[in-house]
């Protein structure tokens, strides 16, 4: 019975992050992000476009801050006293931090956004009712809403032909947001599951790591010791977890965007190395 | 013997309080306070100086509504969310105390609102025909006080009314 | 300048004559009225064009974007939901202090609480962008063992408003059966068929009289903490956030008093209006006005301070994104909104600290007026420079609105003052056993005071040279 549930395991269901969650993590996805190699070409963004069937919702509605770019890159001019201040452009590609201690999760009114056990912040489109909470609670502002039914005008024939199968397309009214391409997660961890073996690095690369020209983008999962983000995460003394960031050398490169909301972002970007450094 | 109903009307709610007073002290034989219903346009607290202390029970009902608001509320919140394990977590535990403080609390209102509502309609004596002799006046500026007596004792009541000037005395037989 | 002190209500008036006062305000409607209704229909019917559609076409029709997923829904959510307040603090706070005053105003404010909640309650569910699915945030039972999250402050809230909403309708039904009964005992037709149902065969006994004082005390023990509760849960959509200029501590007890606020401020605006259109100028007296009056002053001096101490506590901290985001409210482009709020809320207010203004029924007409204007400026700005402007620069921006949601806000006031008219038809809206009360007990007091005068003067006559009067019985 569900009491005797919520007796017996009392203690398990009042852990929080600190203590680990009640749940152990299968994978944890996560990501890094050079931005050094970034030449904010837009291909991730393009590639994202094409893999999770993204609304193109034309001039007016992107004028009007009505986009669906799951992967956006955001460009800041912080070098104003240049001769030519363009130069300064500094790139940010943005998406889905898939924060371990999201603020968007707790504040979903239906439980449409949660974290699933292989670390990511998962999105329900059926559950979704529209709220939009999640978004306001979003500090990186990355989740985006079905504000009109896209799909009537997105991909007239033939353009619907392209649309990828191994997910949906949305209707108005629901929220979505970067997924870490969890339908390519999923058929490389049944794949591995076949063969009897781990997830490796090789296995699969999201759409964005995989359309990156100068590879400025690896992804790996976190928890396995062997694999490259996991060395680079360690390389740049970065670690995933709820608390500050205890560096030995704080000149190193690596960084998670608003470490000091305590979000616990899964994606770890390297600092651009400026002309004057 | 016949039983009458009489109720008589004062404009004064002195004179009914006198009136009352004197049924108290045994003017008429064989009739108490018990007997008096008191009708009136607004409420009289006073009236229980010589009506004899009558019990309230809805607080009781209240604090039985208002502690399975905060009983049931709590063990209700906590099951739905052991038993829903795939609800997001944020970093957060699975039951959450802050949270189902703020739940719990606004149903130990909600029950505690209802059941006191639900209480007064069943002891208060609504929902009744309204008593034959009931005079539209008590709604207006008249005092009725109404007693179910038997044949014997009515005309001493009467006079008993008259002499604290009742403005009307009605009076009916009952059914048997 | 003279102070003018007079009665609250004359005591002498005749309790035939409040009921027939009363009851010819339901009696009746002028040509006035049924133009009232005729507006607050067309208003209601824009809002209905808008929202339909809305909900055919998507939410982006509202002018809604990215950084700005909430605008003027939740910012008229908030404010109706801070009109409601009032009626209960006249009712149900009044009540347990024992002041009197309240008792010829407090039907209407408290009708006032009711409407204004069923007209909140429509925000919420007009901007889901999939509101055909609202039961979601209900816990009901499901076959596929799915619940709401109890986390979401979006689930406290509809907690929070159908407890408050069933208990303020409860208190003002309960409140209204020994009036109901006299419209029973008065009416004819059909009229007298609907009143005898509501009345619930209410007759007067003691019995009843007993166990309903005890039941409305109850209820306005429970009410109080409520209300007090639903603006802090309101105010936790905000506060529970990380966002700046939401993540504030002292937003429930601001909202709690910006609440107390408005609804004070509407309550004067009724008043004014039910006076003059149904000439209740013997129960809704000048010295009642000045009471609210004073009321609301001091509300908005409260309102004043938890502002001033929300600025200052910004100010003094840390928070760079918070700072900059009080910067940008006070000089940037919501600037003018955010000044008028300022004026209005906290400037306008002190024209109720004078009596010559404050006995004019025009002037506080229109000062009451601009006081919720101000109030619905205040919920516009915690809701939209947060959105404008929070953490990540790349999604800054400014939003005005579409004409679709100005329209739907719109209606919402047409809305309520269509429920409110149909209820002054239909139910008294004074209410008249508690105003004969008033009168009752103030004639009383009257007496006694005159007796206690007389008593006094006899004995200090009669000892004179002793020191102590003995007023033991006096």
């Amino acid at each position: 019975m569900s009491l005797e549930n919520v007796l017996s395991n009392w203690s398990k269901y009042r852990r929080g992050a600190e203590e680990g969650g009640h749940h152990e993590y299968e994978h944890k996805w996560a990501m890094m992000i050079n931005l050094d190699l970034c030449i904010g070409c837009n291909a991730c963004s393009t590639a994202c476009y094409a893999e999770n069937n993204l609304a193109v919702v034309g001039k007016d509605r992107f004028s009007k801050g009505q986009a669906m770019h799951w992967m956006r890159i955001e460009r800041y001019w912080d070098q104003a006293d240049k001769e030519f201040p363009e130069q300064g452009a500094s790139f940010l590609p943005m998406m889905c931090q898939q924060c371990n201690s999201a603020t968007c999760e707790p504040v979903c009114p239906v439980a449409a956004t949660y974290h699933t056990p292989d670390g990511l912040n998962a999105q329900v489109y059926n559950r979704c009712i529209g709220s939009r909470y999640c978004s306001n609670n979003c500090p990186f502002r990355v989740r985006y809403f079905n504000f009109y039914s896209y799909y009537e005008s997105s991909w007239p024939e033939p353009l619907n032909m392209q649309l990828n199968p191994d997910l949906s397309v949305r209707d108005k009214g629901v929220m979505e947001k970067c997924t870490f391409c969890v339908q390519r997660i999923r058929v490389a961890k049944d794949k591995a599951k076949m063969e009897n073996r781990k997830v490796g690095d090789d296995d699969f690369k999201p759409a964005c790591v995989q359309g990156c020209p100068t590879s400025a983008m690896m992804f790996g999962d976190y928890l396995d010791e062997d694999s490259q983000v996991r060395k680079t995460w360690d390389q740049y003394q970065v670690k995933m977890g709820p608390y500050k960031q205890d560096k030995q050398e704080p000149e190193l490169r690596g960084y998670r965007v608003f470490e000091g909301l305590n979000v616990d972002p899964s994606v770890l970007y390297l600092e651009r190395v400026r002309e004057e450094v | 013997m016949k039983r009458y109903s009489i109720m008589a009307l004062f404009g004064d709610f002195d004179e009914a309080f006198e009136a009352i007073a004197d049924i108290r002290h045994a003017a008429v034989p064989g009739i108490t306070t018990d007997d008096v219903t008191l009708k009136s346009p607004i409420e009289h607290p006073e009236i229980e100086e010589v009506l004899g202390e009558r019990p309230v029970h809805i607080q009781k009902f209240t604090l039985g509504g208002a502690l399975f608001g905060l009983i049931f509320g709590f063990f209700f919140l906590a099951s739905a969310q052991a038993t829903f394990l795939v609800q997001p977590q944020g970093g957060k535990p699975v039951i959450p105390l802050p949270s189902n403080f703020v739940l719990v609390y606004e149903m130990l209102i909600f029950f505690g609102v209802w059941v006191t509502f639900f209480s007064f309609l069943f002891l208060s004596g609504l929902f009744r025909k309204p008593h034959p002799l009931y005079s539209e006046k008590v709604s207006l500026d008249q005092i009725g006080v109404l007693l179910e007596v038997d044949e014997d004792k009515l005309q001493p009541l009467k006079d008993l009314f008259t002499k604290h000037k009742a403005v009307e005395i009605r009076e009916g037989v009952l059914q048997q | 300048m003279s102070i003018v002190n007079e009665k609250d209500i004359n005591e002498q008036i005749a309790w035939a004559k409040i009921n027939a006062d009363v009851l010819s305000s339901m009696a009746n409607p002028r040509k006035a009225y049924w133009i009232s209704v005729a507006m607050c229909i067309a208003m209601v019917a824009c809002a209905v064009a808008a929202e339909a559609y809305q909900y055919n076409e998507g939410m982006g029709y509202a002018g809604l974007n990215n950084p700005h997923m909430w605008d003027m829904y939740i910012a008229s959510f908030v404010f109706w939901i801070g009109m409601s307040h009032s009626g209960t603090l006249l009712s149900a706070i009044l009540h347990i202090i024992h002041a009197d005053w309240r008792k010829p105003i407090y039907r209407f404010a408290e009708a006032m609480t009711t409407f204004s909640l069923m007209t909140a309650g429509f925000f919420p569910i007009i901007h889901l962008g999939r509101m055909w699915n609202m039961y979601w945030v209900l816990p009901y039972v499901s076959d596929r063992g799915h619940w709401p999250n109890f986390r979401s402050p979006l689930v406290w809230d509809a907690f929070a408003i159908s407890t408050y909403l069933s208990a303020s309708m409860l208190f003002l039904f309960v409140g209204m059966i020994p009036d109901l009964a006299i419209c029973r005992d008065n009416a004819k037709g059909w009229q007298k068929k609907l009143y005898s149902v509501l009345s619930l065969g209410w007759t007067g006994t003691d019995r009843q009289w007993r166990n309903f004082r005890k039941t409305y005390l109850l209820m306005a023990c429970f009410l109080i903490p409520l209300a007090v509760s639903v603006h802090s849960i309101v105010s936790s959509d905000f506060a529970m956030s990380i966002m700046p200029g939401w993540h504030i501590t002292t937003f429930p007890p601001y909202f709690v008093a910006g609440a107390l606020y408005s609804g004070c401020a509407a309550i004067i605006t009724l008043f004014v209006l039910l006076r003059y259109y149904f000439r209740f100028e013997e129960y809704m007296t000048k010295a009642i006005m000045e009471k609210t009056c004073k009321l609301t002053f001091a509300i908005a001096m409260v309102w004043t301070y938890l502002n001033l101490v929300e600025f200052a506590s910004i100010w003094y901290g840390h928070d760079m994104y918070s700072k900059e985001l009080l910067i940008a409210k006070a000089v940037g482009p919501y600037a003018w909104v955010f000044w008028s709020m300022i004026f209005c809320g906290s400037i306008l207010p002190f024209t109720l600290a004078f009596q010559k203004l404050r006995r004019s029924m025009p002037i506080m007409f229109v000062v009451s007026l601009f006081l919720n204007v101000g109030m619905f400026f205040e919920r516009w700005m915690i809701v939209a420079p947060t959105l404008s402007m929070s953490h990540e620069p790349h999604q800054w921006g400014v939003l005005w609105g579409s004409i679709i949601e100005w329209a739907i806000v719109f209606g919402s006031f047409g809305w309520f003052g269509l429920l409110f008219l149909v209820f002054v038809k239909v139910f008294p809206s004074v209410s008249m056993y508690e105003v004969k009360e008033m009168v009752y007990h103030r004639r009383r007091h009257l007496v006694n005071d005159d007796a206690a005068e007389k008593f006094h003067r006899r004995a200090s006559d009669s000892k004179t040279g002793t020191d102590e009067p003995g007023l033991e019985g006096a």
